[in-house]
């Protein structure tokens, strides 16, 4: 028997996991058979994990759990049925719309078929919108090293794409004086690893750097190239570029299953029928097992893990300038530990927390999460107090038991790429990781045929008017011109009418409430909704020629209204 | 017929009892004069003034609140409301202008609350 | 652009504004008004049941006749008003305030005053901030928002309703619900008693038959796309869920009636005063803020439960202003009212002792109170004294000061509740 197969027996052995028969496939671990619990499930995993195998396929089963449930669009259709593109991207979070962007720099036929009514709709918008300075991942991984890259790429791409980005750094803080002693060898490893710029701060350097920073600090360290970003305006923002410059987005459409002849995919089916790809690439967040399934290529597992983030009240954001955080040495190993770091718009983020969970699309929060979130990050800020908070939400990080991105063509399908395990920090990686996703689909293609470049591709984005960014007399200008722009309908964020329509119109049309919420903001702000809405609902429907019953808040099915009144009324 | 109440006249939200003996009515827990009024009224013939919307035909008002000119009976609120969603504004009105000059049988007129010629 | 200028400037054109404008023309000075929705009337305008008036006018009227008195008055007196029309920026100049304002019609432009009321009303708790967890389906709506939907766009939210909180919105609003044809299932309150006034929940509850759950909350909502239920749960005296009491309660909408907090973002950047107690800025008897010339009136200062008081509260700060701007402007003395025993708060949270004449009070009991006494004192003399059958929270209490009983040179006046 293979060393690193006894190493995994003995593992297991050691956590009393005996119902587990571990299996060699390919180049990867199977774990077949029963265990007690969930808990159990995700301690086999790792047990089997980082011990030479390629990937780590835990097909454990846990008899009384839940089974696992997907969203699948309604919607049924032959839409897209016959179609043929060089390039078929499944999954429309930041990863998938980068790479979609990125291939637009070719002369190729692309298309991004998203599951949800909108991109961003999973991971990539239920995150705290960091863009890591690079430190935490293990050097030499491929977090590290994507981070590092990833991190420098943001200044030119939000430039070019036009979304916000504030390099507003971190101060990791120390909670005991004697964690000092471990400073130098910090900043050793930190200038191993390529981390731009680090300086170690005495107690009194943090809170003149941060006056509102708690007392129970003993100093730490500043990392100035942490930056933030609103992570859905991100991703929208490349997709709209990649349609601006001739990819196709294709919302609601899921997919299904591959049809394959020998080691290639020929088909991706659909619920909009099945069209063909020269190249498919795998960028569905918590399902890209499944997809590598389709291929017959799991040779990896994805379980997720879920975070809660709560957002504090704008009144509060200038009460701190950077990121805070104080690692507490000890408590969970998988999670950077979250703490309370800015956003673009100005309000702070609470978290993330980070719990290991069955279902990969159970957004949901509980009491305990919250309060876990208040007592843990609250107080690295003197001025926040549980009322501050106005709203919280959940995500799902998409882990692998190796704990590393998967980024790579198909060891076995032939015109498969793998985008998978995009965990934290996904986001401040996406860039690069874009960047090498369409040189690996470029490098394929090549193959069979020659690929040029895209003579008509434009790296910037079109932009209409914010008004939140323009001088008075440019406001002034937008609106003499088009005087939709002068009626503000979100009163939280200040949105005008005129903002939500374009956003309507826009690339990747906003055709739902959220939709529009997460382009402008508006019903993001204080009052979450409760004066706006109602406006929303109707200019949603006028410009999509609707009724504002059959208007929805996000996928099809959540419908906002049941019906008009006193119907009876409009025939007299 | 008997009826416990809670008197709504004043803040002091009395307890009532109020319940008929042949042709007499008798009211107990009432400190004044009309606390005894109202679970009289409570107990024969309970009233309410009805207020709601009417569809007009115009975009910008689509909707006109009006009210009872008087109090209406309890059991007539939703006969009232399935006449009162049945009718249509054609013309820009202004508080105190009837709608329906009788709703659901009684004598009472629905009458407009605000005003459409405001913009 | 040269800014047009005026004595007093008036944000927000509810019930508060109105007043207040009007009161200022009355006193002389130049007045106009700012309102950045269509119509003047504020959250009156949506508030289509009846019950307001009866202090102010004797008479038991609906929101929208409420505010048509104003309103006729407004605009007989010729005041200004420009509606659709959004404050960007608030600033102090020389001679008062500076504002930055956006409309259709004229894009951007500056209005300079003298002096300036805020009359910017309040808006509405959340779900989140009553920590409600769950997904995040459609369906979860705030009693005002569903006020809106069904009495100005013409909708229904939706047919199997659950309400949480007994507040007189939430209350209004089963009875608007249910005549409009949705199923109210039940109210559910956390604390042990309503909020609302018992007129409201006999004629919106009991007269529909629909029940009240106090001591009783809703902790979860469930669905991913449209609600599909909610579970409520019972709560012990500290008001924590009790375990084990939890129910599923199928519905498609939830209506929460939470509470309302003073609209006042516009007065952060001026670094005025705010009371944590009531959400609004600190004032005196003329309703003067912290900071020189700014008014403070209706819903922003406190949230009113009658709209009779909001127009006094209205009227005072519109008058001050109009003293202040017109140059009758003397250096306050200001002495801070202390509340003491079982007051919630108390407003105005300080006396301008240099004024003779009448200060009106407002607060609101902490509990329940039977044969409650409130005194008034000053260096351990007593300036007034009220005796109270009963004293609820929701109910607001207002009494009326003699201020020439304030003996000079005190450090301070209590206000003490007794239960
Ligand atoms: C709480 C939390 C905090 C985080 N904070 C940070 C941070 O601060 N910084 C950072 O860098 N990273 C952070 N991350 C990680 C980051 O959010 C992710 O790495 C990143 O969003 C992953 O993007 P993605 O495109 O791979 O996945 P996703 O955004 O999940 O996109 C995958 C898409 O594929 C679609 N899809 C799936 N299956 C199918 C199918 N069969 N057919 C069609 N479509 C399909 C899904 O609907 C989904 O939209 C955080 C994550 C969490 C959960
Ligand atoms: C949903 C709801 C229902 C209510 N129901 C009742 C009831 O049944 N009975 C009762 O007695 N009281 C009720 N109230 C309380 C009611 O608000 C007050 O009685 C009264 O309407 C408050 O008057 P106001 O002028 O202070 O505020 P509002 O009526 O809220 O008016 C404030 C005005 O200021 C405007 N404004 C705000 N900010 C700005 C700005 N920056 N620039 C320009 N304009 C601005 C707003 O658009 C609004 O028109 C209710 C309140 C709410 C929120």
């Amino acid at each position: 028997m293979a060393k690193k197969l006894k190493s995994v027996i003995k593992e297991l052995r050691k956590f009393g996991l005996t119902g587990v028969c571990p299996r060699e496939w390919r180049s990867s671990i199977v774990l077949e058979g029963e265990v007690d619990s969930w808990q159990e499930y995700i301690a086999a995993g790792y047990a089997a994990a980082g011990k030479g195998y390629k990937g780590v396929v835990n097909d454990l089963r846990v008899p009384g759990l839940e089974p696992l449930k997907e969203y699948l669009p309604p919607g049924r259709g032959g839409a897209l049925a016959g179609k043929s593109y060089d390039v078929v991207i499944i999954g429309g979070g930041v990863i998938g719309c980068a790479v979609a962007r990125e291939l637009t720099r070719w002369d190729l036929r692309v298309a991004l078929l998203e599951k949800e009514d909108d991109v961003a709709k999973q991971t990539s918008s239920r995150n705290n919108g960091m863009i890591h300075p690079g430190l935490a991942a293990p050097t030499g991984s491929k977090k590290h090293s994507y981070n590092i890259r990833g991190n420098r790429m943001y200044t030119q791409v939000s430039q070019e794409l036009g979304f916000e980005f504030h390099r507003c750094g971190s101060v990791v803080m120390l909670e005991k004086s004697f964690y000092r002693l471990a400073l130098p060898y910090v900043r050793r490893k930190a200038l191993k690893k390529g981390v731009d710029g680090l300086e170690i701060l005495s107690r009194q350097e943090v809170s003149r750097r941060e006056p509102n920073a708690t007392d129970r600090q003993r100093g730490g360290i500043f990392l100035p190239s942490t930056g933030v970003v609103a992570p859905y305006m991100v991703t929208v923002a490349y997709a709209e570029n990649a349609v601006e410059n001739g990819a196709e987005v294709h919302l609601n459409t899921a997919v299904l299953g591959f049809e394959m002849e020998g080691d290639r995919i020929v088909g991706v089916r659909t619920n909009q029928g099945v069209l063909r790809a020269r190249v498919v690439i795998n960028a569905a967040g918590v399902w890209a097992d499944n997809i590598a399934g389709y291929a017959n290529d799991r040779f990896f597992s994805i379980h997720g893990r879920k975070g809660t983030i709560a957002i504090v009240d704008k009144a509060l954001g200038s009460t701190q300038s950077a990121v805070l955080a104080m690692p507490q040495l000890g408590v969970n190993t998988h999670t950077k530990g979250g703490g309370l770091n800015p956003t673009v718009e100005g309000n702070l983020l609470l978290g993330p927390t980070a719990i290991e969970v069955p279902q990969r699309e159970d957004w949901s929060t509980t009491a305990g999460e919250m309060e876990l979130l208040l007592s843990r990050h609250l107080s690295l800020n003197r001025r926040l107090r549980p009322r501050d908070i106005i709203t919280y939400f959940a995500g799902v990080r998409a882990c692998t038991f190796e704990e590393d991105f998967i980024i790579e063509p198909s060891e076995y399908v032939a015109n498969l790429v793998h985008a998978a395990g995009i965990q934290s920090p996904g986001l401040a990686s996406a860039p690069a990781i874009a960047e090498d996703v369409a040189a690996m689909t470029v490098e394929i293609l090549k193959k069979t045929r020659e690929v040029k470049r895209n003579p008509a591709f434009n790296p910037v984005r079109r932009l209409t008017p914010q008004l939140a960014k323009l001088s008075l007399a440019e406001r002034a200008e937008v609106i003499r011109k088009n005087p939709a722009y002068g009626k503000i309908v979100c009163r939280c964020e200040v949105i005008s009418e005129g903002e939500i329509v374009a956003a309507i119109h826009s690339p990747v049309p906003a055709a739902t409430v959220d939709a529009v919420k997460r382009r402008v903001r508006a019903g993001m702000g204080r009052c979450q909704g409760g004066f706006c809405t109602p406006a929303l609902l109707e200019i949603v429907a006028r410009e999509t020629s609707r009724s504002p019953g059959d208007v929805t808040k996000g996928r099809p099915g959540s419908r906002m209204l049941a019906e008009e009144t006193k119907a009876g009324g409009k025939t007299g | 017929m008997e009826k416990l109440l809670v008197c709504i006249q004043c803040p002091q939200g009395c307890k009532l009892m109020v319940k008929t003996e042949g042709e007499e009515v008798l009211v107990a827990g009432n400190k004044c004069p009309r606390g005894a009024s109202y679970a009289r009224q409570e107990l024969l013939n309970p009233c309410r003034t009805l207020t709601t919307t009417v569809r007009t035909e115009f975009p910008d008002f689509p909707l006109l609140p009006v009210r009872t000119a008087g109090e209406i009976p309890l059991g007539s609120l939703f006969a009232a409301m399935g006449e009162i969603n049945r009718l249509l504004v054609r013309n820009r009105l202004r508080p105190g202008d009837v709608v329906l000059e009788r709703v659901s049988g009684t004598d009472v007129p629905l009458i407009a609350t605000a005003d459409m010629t405001l913009n | 652009m040269s800014p047009a200028k005026w004595d007093v400037v008036v944000i927000g054109a509810g019930p508060g504004g109105l007043a207040a404008s009007i009161a200022a023309d009355k006193a002389g000075a130049s007045v106009c008004l700012v309102e950045r929705e269509a119509r003047p009337g504020g959250i009156l305008k949506q508030c289509i049941h009846d019950g307001f008036g009866l202090v102010r006018f004797g008479r038991k009227l609906t929101g929208p006749e409420y505010a048509f008195l104003d309103i006729e008055e407004v605009k007989g007196r010729g005041i200004k008003l420009f509606t659709e029309t959004f404050l960007l920026d608030l600033d102090r100049s020389e001679e008062g305030f500076v504002l930055t304002l956006q409309n259709s019609e004229e894009a951007v432009f500056r209005l300079e005053a003298k002096a300036l009321v805020a009359a910017t009303g309040c808006r509405e708790r959340t779900a989140r901030q009553v920590f409600i967890h769950g997904q995040r389906p459609a369906g979860v709506y705030t009693a005002g928002t569903v006020q809106r939907l069904i009495n100005i766009s013409g909708y229904l939210p939706g047919k199997n309703c659950v309400i949480l909180g007994s507040g007189d919105i939430g209350l209004i609003m089963a009875r608007r619900l249910t005549l409009e044809g949705a199923k109210v299932l039940g109210v559910y309150e956390i604390k042990p008693e309503p909020s609302g006034l018992t007129r409201n929940i006999v004629q919106c509850l009991e007269d529909y038959n629909i029940p009240l759950h106090l001591s009783t909350t809703v902790t979860e909502v469930h669905g991913t796309e449209r609600l599909e239920g909610v579970t409520v749960c019972r709560v012990d005296e500290n008001m924590r869920p009790l375990p084990g009491s939890e129910e599923y309660v199928p519905c498609d909408t939830l209506v929460l009636s939470v509470g309302l907090i003073p609209e006042n973002d516009i007065l952060h950047p001026l670094g005025v005063e705010i009371d944590p107690r009531t959400g609004g800025p600190v004032v005196d008897q003329l309703l003067a803020t912290s900071e020189a010339g700014l008014f403070s009136c209706g819903n922003a200062l406190h949230v009113n439960d009658l709209v009779d008081y909001v127009s006094e509260s209205g009227e005072i700060a519109g008058a001050s202003a109009a003293r202040h701007a017109l140059g009758d402007y003397r250096p306050p003395r200001h002495v801070p009212i202390l509340a003491k025993g079982e007051i919630l708060y108390a407003v105005p949270q300080r006396l301008d002792v240099s004024l003779g004449g009448q200060g009106i009070l407002y607060f609101r009991a902490a509990r329940t109170l039977t044969d409650a006494a409130l005194v008034i004192s000053a260096g351990g003399r007593v300036l007034g004294e009220k005796k109270y059958k009963s004293l609820r929270p929701p109910e607001m209490e207002r009494i009326v000061l003699d201020l020439s009983l304030v003996p000079a040179g005190e450090e301070n006046i209590v206000l003490e509740l007794r239960g």
